[in-house]
C-alpha cells in the first residue's frame, strides 16, 4: 500500500503537513479578513457592474425598492447570479480542497470522481427519454446524476479494495467517467434536440439561473459542508500518508466515505445550479494554501471564499467584455484560470503542497 | 435547424475573436460567382457553382450525394440523391417526412462527419454542399471548407470521390432559391416541376403578403439561451430576407454592425421587447425557458402568448411554400400587441 501511495500520483510531500512556521506566522486571521473583505467587494461589485451599465445610486435604489426595479435587472438577473456564484464557488472551492487532500493530488479536480460526467449523462438523458428542458428539471437531474455517478466510482473501487489508496478511485473515476462521457455523445448526437440544449447547458455560466427552485440545492450543500467539516481531521492524517493515518487511528473506509460524500455533494450542487464549471475546484485550493497553509482546519473555509471570489469575479469580467451580450463565466474561468494556474505553478507554489 | 445559426453558435462565446477571424478571412475573397448551367457543346454536362467553380463531367450526373438541406430541394424535383449526409441525425429529420430516402445511404449525421467508405460505395457522380458568407457583403472563404465539411482535407478526400458543387446561402433569399432551381434543372428537373412548384410558391408568397398587409405585426425572430437573446438581422439571414420582400415587418434594431444577429444578455433584453410574435429558435430556450427570466416578463408578445417555436426550412420553392403558409397562419391568429 505505502508502495502505491507514494507513486507519483501522489505529492512528493504531504498535504498540510504541520509544523510549516513561515505560513503560522503571517496570520490566519488577517487572511481570512482578507477574504471575508474580497467575498464583500466581489458581490458589492457583482451587483453594481453588468451589461447593462446602470449607474450605482440607481442599482442601490432598485435593490432598497424593488418595485423601482424597472425591467428586473437588479432583482431578476444580478441579484439571483451573485448569491448562486457565491454559493457555486463556494462549494466548488471547498470540493476542491477535499479533493486534493483525500488524492493528495495537487492537479486533482472535483470533476475526477465521475460527478460532471454523471450529471451532464443525466440531464442529456432527461432530454432524450423525456424531453424535459425546463431549468427545474435540469437541476435535479444533474443532481441525481452526480450523485449515482459518484456512488458508482466508490463501489468499483471498493469491490477492488483500493479504498486505502486515493490511486484506485481515481482510476475507476476516470473509466466511468469515460463511458458516462460516451454514452452522453451517442444521446447528443442521435438527437438534435438533446444536442441544442445540451450545448446550452455544457458552457458554465451564471447568467439566467433563478433562485427560485434551488432550495433542494442548497440543502444538499449544507450537508456538503457538513461532510467536508466532518472530514478535516481525517485529511490532516491523510496527508501524512495512508500508513501512518491508520497508525494514527485513522479508519480509511470512513474517511474515504465521508470525503467522497462531501465532494460529491457539494460539486453535483455546484453542476446543478450552472453547469460544468471548471478551474475553481482545482485552482481555489491552490491560492488558498498560500495564505492561510495546508492545515484543513484553516484550508477549506479559506478555499471555499477563494473560490467564491474568483467564480464572481469571472463572472463580472465575462459580462463587461461582451458589449450588449455576454461571456458566460465558465468560459472566462477556462481562459483566466489557466493563466492563473500557469502562474501559480512558475511560481513554485505547487512545492509547498 | 437554421445552419447559418448552428455554424456560428461558437461565435457568441468569443465574440471579438470572431470578428478578427472574420476581418482576416475577408481577404481571401474572389470575384462575384455566376450561376449558369448548360449542356457543354460536345455532349458533356458542365455546371458552374455560387463559388465560380465549373464542374464538368462526360455526362450529365445522376448519382447525386448531398448535404441534407439541398437534398430536399432536389427531392422536391424527384431528384433522389444517393447519399445524404446532414448536421443531425437524417433518419429522424423531420424535414424529409415527405419523402422517400429508403434508397439513400446515409453517410453523416453530424457536422463535419462524412463517412468516405459509405460515401465511395454509394458511387456519386456529384457531391452537393453549400457555402456562407463570412459577411454582410458576401465574401466567400474559398480557403476554408464548404459547409458540412471539417477541414479542407475532408474536402480534398471528398473530391476523390466526386466533384463538389455548392450552393450560396446568404443575402438575397431569392437568389438561393434560384440557385437550387438551376441545379436542380441541371440535374434533370423539367421545366414543368420547377414551374409547378413556383406556382405553389408564388401563391403562398402572396398569401404571406396578404397576412402581413391585414394584421401589420412586427416579428422577431430569434435564438435565446442562457447567455441571452441574439435577434437575426433579417437582411442578412436569406429567408428573413425573403420574406421581407413579401412584406413581412421583422424586428431590425440595428442593420448595420455585427453580422446576421445582435446578441442581448438578459440584462439588456427590453432593448429588444418591440415585437408582436416571437419566433424563436427550435434549438434554443422556448415559451416556457423564456418565461422564467424575469428581465424578459414585461415582453409584450410573450404575455400574449404569441411565441412561436421556428425551424428555418430548406431554401427551395417547395420547403418555402410550406414554410410560408405556416407563418401567414401564425400572423392571422396573432394580434398587435406592442
Amino acid at each position: 500500500m505505502l508502495g502505491v501511495s507514494a507513486t507519483g500520483i501522489a505529492a512528493a510531500r504531504p498535504v498540510g503537513a504541520p509544523g510549516k512556521g513561515r505560513y503560522r506566522r503571517s496570520g490566519p486571521v488577517l487572511a481570512f479578513a482578507i477574504l471575508g473583505a474580497g467575498v464583500l467587494i466581489a458581490a458589492v461589485v457583482s451587483l453594481m457592474l453588468g451589461s447593462n451599465l446602470i449607474d450605482p445610486v440607481s442599482v442601490v435604489g432598485r435593490l432598497v425598492d424593488p418595485a423601482s426595479d424597472a425591467g428586473a435587472i437588479v432583482w431578476g438577473s444580478r441579484v439571483p447570479r451573485t448569491v448562486l456564484g457565491l454559493l457555486v464557488g463556494f462549494c466548488l472551492g471547498i470540493a476542491g480542497a477535499v479533493m486534493q487532500g483525500q488524492t493528495r493530488n495537487p492537479l486533482a479536480d472535483p470533476g475526477i470522481f465521475g460527478v460532471s460526467a454523471g450529471a451532464s449523462l443525466a440531464v442529456v438523458g432527461g432530454i432524450y427519454v423525456l424531453g424535459t428542458t425546463s431549468v427545474l428539471a435540469t437541476l435535479w437531474l444533474a443532481l441525481a446524476g452526480a450523485v449515482v455517478a459518484s456512488i458508482l466510482v466508490f463501489a468499483i473501487a471498493a469491490i477492488g479494495r483500493g479504498i486505502a489508496s486515493p490511486v484506485p478511485l481515481a482510476i475507476a473515476g476516470y473509466a466511468v467517467s469515460s463511458l458516462l462521457i460516451a454514452v452522453t455523445s451517442y444521446f447528443v448526437l442521435a438527437n438534435e434536440t438533446t444536442l441544442a440544449a445540451y450545448r446550452i447547458w455544457v458552457v458554465g455560466a451564471l447568467s439566467s439561473r433563478q433562485l427560485a427552485g434551488t432550495e433542494p440545492v442548497v440543502a444538499f450543500a449544507v450537508v456538503g459542508l457538513i461532510f467536508a467539516a466532518a472530514n478535516v481531521r481525517s485529511l490532516n492524517s491523510l496527508s501524512l500518508g495512508t500508513e501512518l493515518a491508520q497508525g494514527l487511528g485513522e479508519s480509511l473506509l470512513r474517511a474515504r466515505l465521508v470525503g467522497l460524500a462531501a465532494i460529491t455533494l457539494l460539486t453535483a450542487s455546484a453542476v446543478a445550479v450552472t453547469g460544468p464549471i471548471g478551474f475553481v475546484g482545482l485552482t481555489a485550493p491552490h491560492i488558498a494554501r498560500a495564505l492561510v497553509g495546508g492545515d484543513h482546519y484553516r484550508l477549506l473555509p479559506a478555499s471555499g471564499l477563494v473560490g467564491a471570489v474568483v467564480l464572481l469575479l469571472c463572472d463580472v469580467v465575462g459580462r463587461m467584455i461582451g458589449g450588449t451580450s455576454e461571456v458566460p463565466s465558465g468560459v472566462v474561468l477556462t481562459v483566466l484560470g489557466g493563466i492563473v494556474f500557469i502562474v501559480i505553478v512558475r511560481r513554485g507554489r505547487m512545492a509547498a503542497l | 435547424m437554421n445552419p447559418a445559426q448552428a455554424l456560428r453558435r461558437p461565435a457568441r462565446i468569443l465574440v471579438p475573436l470572431l470578428a478578427a477571424t472574420l476581418a482576416l478571412t475577408a481577404c481571401s475573397s474572389t470575384g462575384s460567382p455566376a450561376d449558369t448551367s448548360d449542356a457543354a457543346a460536345e455532349g458533356g454536362w458542365s455546371y458552374t457553382d455560387d463559388t465560380g467553380k465549373t464542374v464538368t463531367l462526360d455526362a450529365a450526373p445522376e448519382r447525386i450525394a448531398s448535404y441534407a438541406d439541398y437534398a430536399i430541394g432536389l427531392l422536391s424535383y424527384d431528384i433522389s440523391p444517393v447519399a445524404i449526409f446532414g448536421r443531425v441525425d437524417v433518419a429522424s429529420d423531420f424535414r424529409f417526412d415527405d419523402y422517400d430516402i429508403s434508397d439513400a445511404a446515409i453517410v453523416g449525421n453530424s457536422y463535419g462527419e462524412v463517412d468516405l467508405e459509405a460515401l465511395a460505395e454509394a458511387a456519386p457522380d456529384l457531391i452537393v454542399t453549400g457555402i456562407y458568407p463570412t459577411d454582410r457583403e458576401g465574401t466567400l472563404d474559398l480557403e476554408g471548407p464548404l459547409y458540412g465539411l471539417a477541414d479542407a482535407e475532408q474536402q480534398a478526400q471528398l473530391e476523390k470521390i466526386a466533384p463538389i458543387v455548392a450552393i450560396e446561402i446568404g443575402g438575397d433569399g431569392l437568389e438561393v432559391v434560384e440557385s437550387m432551381n438551376s441545379l436542380a434543372e441541371a440535374l434533370g428537373a423539367s421545366d414543368e416541376a420547377v414551374a409547378t412548384a413556383k406556382e405553389a410558391f408564388d401563391a403562398a408568397s402572396a398569401d404571406l403578403q396578404a397576412a402581413s398587409e391585414e394584421t401589420g405585426l412586427e416579428v422577431t425572430q430569434l435564438y435565446a439561451d442562457a447567455d441571452g437573446i441574439y435577434v437575426v438581422k433579417p437582411e442578412d439571414e436569406p429567408e428573413t430576407q425573403l420574406y421581407g420582400q413579401f412584406g413581412v415587418d421583422f424586428t431590425n434594431l440595428n442593420p448595420d454592425g455585427d453580422y446576421y444577429w445582435d446578441i442581448y444578455s438578459w440584462e439588456n433584453v427590453g432593448q429588444m421587447m418591440t415585437g408582436d410574435v416571437l419566433l424563436t429558435n427550435i434549438e434554443g430556450f422556448q415559451q416556457e425557458d423564456l418565461a422564467a427570466q424575469p428581465t424578459f416578463a414585461d415582453s409584450p408578445a410573450l404575455k400574449a402568448g404569441q411565441v412561436h417555436t421556428w425551424q428555418s426550412a430548406a431554401l427551395d420553392y417547395a420547403s418555402q411554400a410550406a414554410h410560408m403558409e405556416e407563418l401567414a397562419e401564425i400572423l392571422r391568429s396573432s394580434v398587435k400587441v406592442s
